[in-house]
């Protein structure tokens, strides 16, 4: 459906390139949930963002290939990019506020995608916003298609963005951080409904979060990103019970859990490197506890299976340290 | 009060009144509506709700930057409410507080070093040499290089400026410190450096917290005991664990059901319970329980009858007609 490769992503700044993404791949399966996962300033947005053409900066370099449904779509013009975008890719953004023009009716919109997209006449389109609101759950949705998106609730405006994005039956939906801005009851109900929505649209996901609870309920299959780098790719119960990457280690202890209390918290030690001065070898050495002389080689991505990630320590040592810890009553 | 309650806050009701939207109209909204709670000196509680849950109005009106409209908060035996701003100053330096938002609390036109010394200064607690020798001391304790005193906020990460925050917070020896969201803003790795500081600080210096937070997971990991609110009103309390395990109300309940989990071990997840709709508009509070029009085993007498908030089992409050995991 989706494949991903090499993509780079950079910045010219004052200060040198800044390489936001660098070097990531992957590929989404058709009806697949791939979960991106990382912290802030770790490039997963930028990625998505400049794979559908929306990072527009003179200073920016976009070098690799995505290919969707076989076909390259890096580099289309404007124009060719539109008729994707939308149509057979839809966009659900973090901030529904944001993402819906406040002048016109959440019904004006709508209708302008789909007849963007189809040639279904004005009424017929119209019909087809009411039936997509009163799919994502917004009651008495013949009345509300003419209010405007003020006059919503936060959840309320993350199902008509989802309603907006599965207007024209999208192929894959690119989520970015759908439910950061939401409180964790109306998150439910949003994470839900995408699942909802993907089984009857028969859609792939792509949700992009830095939270590994919602990559939990929701991934077939996990990228773990850091410095703009994959550090870790796999099915998202092997990611989760068995991680391979220190990484990703630090990121699984350092979620407080609702279902245990575990006294100390595993902490990642320093702060995210920035993306001007990412270390030649591995972006995460700095940080890590388990560095070794050859961290100052950049590791590929590599491992048995479709369980891959970019760390030089051997499975034996892999398996030392995480037994070390266990018994030291750490969570990993 | 008894010696090993530190605050306590009885009935406490906070209202804004707002312009309708009609002309001449008024609106009343009742952010905090007849809380009452303790905070034992030495514990952490927690206080946890959605957004616009009114936790944050609770928390200003406890330490009382915000007049609360009525009831009375105690405080070290002391009743705080209807205090002067004066006669409020001797009690402000034992109570202190960490923000949500590490870039808007700290001014950027100010070092931090400064930051960290302005308490002292205005309650001039020594010489300007004892108050370096103090600042040096607080950066080093909270885990910040000294050398960097001079620097101003905007050079220092999301993390480190939250740490200057709880430097901040105390600079005078406080003990009671209230922190609103003090980890919201932040990433997973870094919340957890700082959750860690929290703790270490809080043995060090024998602190009593009360944590204002919205995500389930922190809360649990910080706190002794654990409020949960709900349009205005604690709806339980509890022991940390107790509550977790088994919530008593219906709301605590769907709540802690749908937390995201990692599924990293084979035990069974709860059971989710979605629950519907919206927080409902704190203007226009539904009668009765505040929660039965999206409570999923609401009857007719949670429609009409506003339950009490009352102590069904030893130190587990509940206001609730029909409490749940009773028997277990």
């Amino acid at each position: 459906m989706l494949s991903v490769r090499d993509l780079r992503v950079s910045f010219a700044t004052r200060q040198g390139a800044l390489r936001a993404v660098d070097g990531l791949s992957f590929d989404v399966g058709s009806k697949e949930v791939l979960g991106i996962v990382g912290e802030s300033g770790s490039g997963k947005s930028v990625a998505m963002y400049s794979m559908l053409g929306l990072v527009r900066d003179s200073n920016v370099t976009i070098s690799g290939s995505v290919k969707f449904e076989g076909r390259e779509i890096l580099g289309l013009s404007d124009r060719e990019m539109q008729s994707v975008r939308g149509g057979d890719i839809g966009m659900i953004f973090q901030d529904p506020m944001t993402a819906l023009t406040p002048v016109y009716t959440v019904g004006w919109q709508i209708v302008e995608q789909i007849r963007a997209h189809t040639d279904m006449t004005k009424q017929q389109a119209r019909e087809r916003a009411i039936g997509l609101l009163g799919e994502v759950g917004i009651p008495d949705p013949k009345s509300r298609v003419d209010h405007y998106p003020h006059e919503f609730s936060g959840g309320m405006r993350q199902r008509v963005v989802i309603a907006m994005a599965l207007s024209c039956n999208p192929k894959l939906l690119i989520a970015d951080e759908p439910t950061t801005a939401l409180d964790v009851t109306t998150q439910a109900q949003i994470l839900d409904l995408m699942l909802k929505m993907q089984e009857s649209y028969g859609s792939s996901i792509v949700i992009i979060t830095h939270d590994m609870g919602v990559i939990a309920e929701m991934a077939h299959r996990v990228v773990v990103m850091y410095a703009g780098r994959p550090a870790e790719i796999g099915p998202e119960v092997d990611v989760v019970r068995y991680p391979r990457h220190p990484y990703t280690w630090g990121l699984l202890g350092a979620v407080p859990r609702v279902d245990s209390k575990n006294r100390r918290l595993v902490t990642i030690p320093g702060t995210s490197v920035s993306p001007l001065d990412v270390p030649e070898g591995c972006a995460f050495g700095p940080r890590c506890e388990h560095r070794m002389e050859i961290c100052d080689e950049r590791p590929v991505l590599h491992g048995p299976g479709d369980h891959l990630d970019a760390c030089w320590l051997s499975d034996a040592q892999r398996l030392a340290i995480r037994s070390a810890r266990s018994v030291a009553g750490g969570a990993s | 009060m008894s010696d090993d309650v530190l605050l306590r806050a009885t009935d406490i009701v906070k209202s804004f009144t707002s312009r309708g939207k009609k002309l001449g109209a008024r609106s009343v909204a009742t952010a905090v509506n007849g809380v009452s709670l303790e905070v034992r000196r030495g514990e952490t509680l927690g206080i946890v709700g959605e957004s616009g849950c009114g936790k944050s109005t609770l928390a200003r009106c406890l330490v009382q930057l915000l007049p609360v409209t009525s009831g009375t908060v105690e405080f070290n035996g002391a009743t705080l409410t209807g205090l002067s701003r004066r006669q409020m100053r001797p009690h402000r330096r034992e109570m202190q507080l960490v923000f949500q938002d590490p870039y808007a609390s700290l001014n950027p036109r100010r070092t931090v070093g400064d930051i960290v010394a302005d308490p002292m200064r205005i309650n001039k607690v020594g010489t300007e040499a004892e108050i370096g020798e103090r600042v040096r001391e607080l950066f080093a304790t909270v885990g910040l290089d000294p050398a960097s005193l001079r620097r101003y906020p905007h050079e220092f990460s999301g993390g480190q400026r939250q740490r200057i925050g709880i430097a901040r917070s105390l600079s005078l020896n406080p003990s009671l410190v209230v922190a609103d969201e003090p980890v919201s803003a932040l990433d997973v790795s870094v919340q957890a450096q700082v959750l860690n500081l929290m703790a270490d600080l809080q043995e060090t210096f024998k602190l009593t917290y009360l944590f204002i937070a919205h995500d389930l997971g922190v809360v649990r990991h910080v706190s002794d005991r654990v409020g949960v609110m709900y349009l205005g009103e604690i709806v339980e309390l509890g022991e940390a664990e107790v509550l977790y395990e088994k919530p008593l109300h219906p709301y605590t309940e769907a709540l802690l059901s749908v937390v995201p989990e990692l599924n990293d071990t084979d035990a069974p997840r709860r059971e989710r319970i979605l629950i519907s709709g919206d927080v409902p508009d704190p203007s226009d509070r539904p009668t009765g329980c505040a929660f039965h029009p999206r409570c999923p085993v609401a009857t007719a007498v949670c429609r009409t009858d506003k339950p009490a908030f009352v102590e069904l089992r030893t130190g587990r409050f509940v206001a609730c007609h029909h409490p749940r995991n009773l028997d277990a």
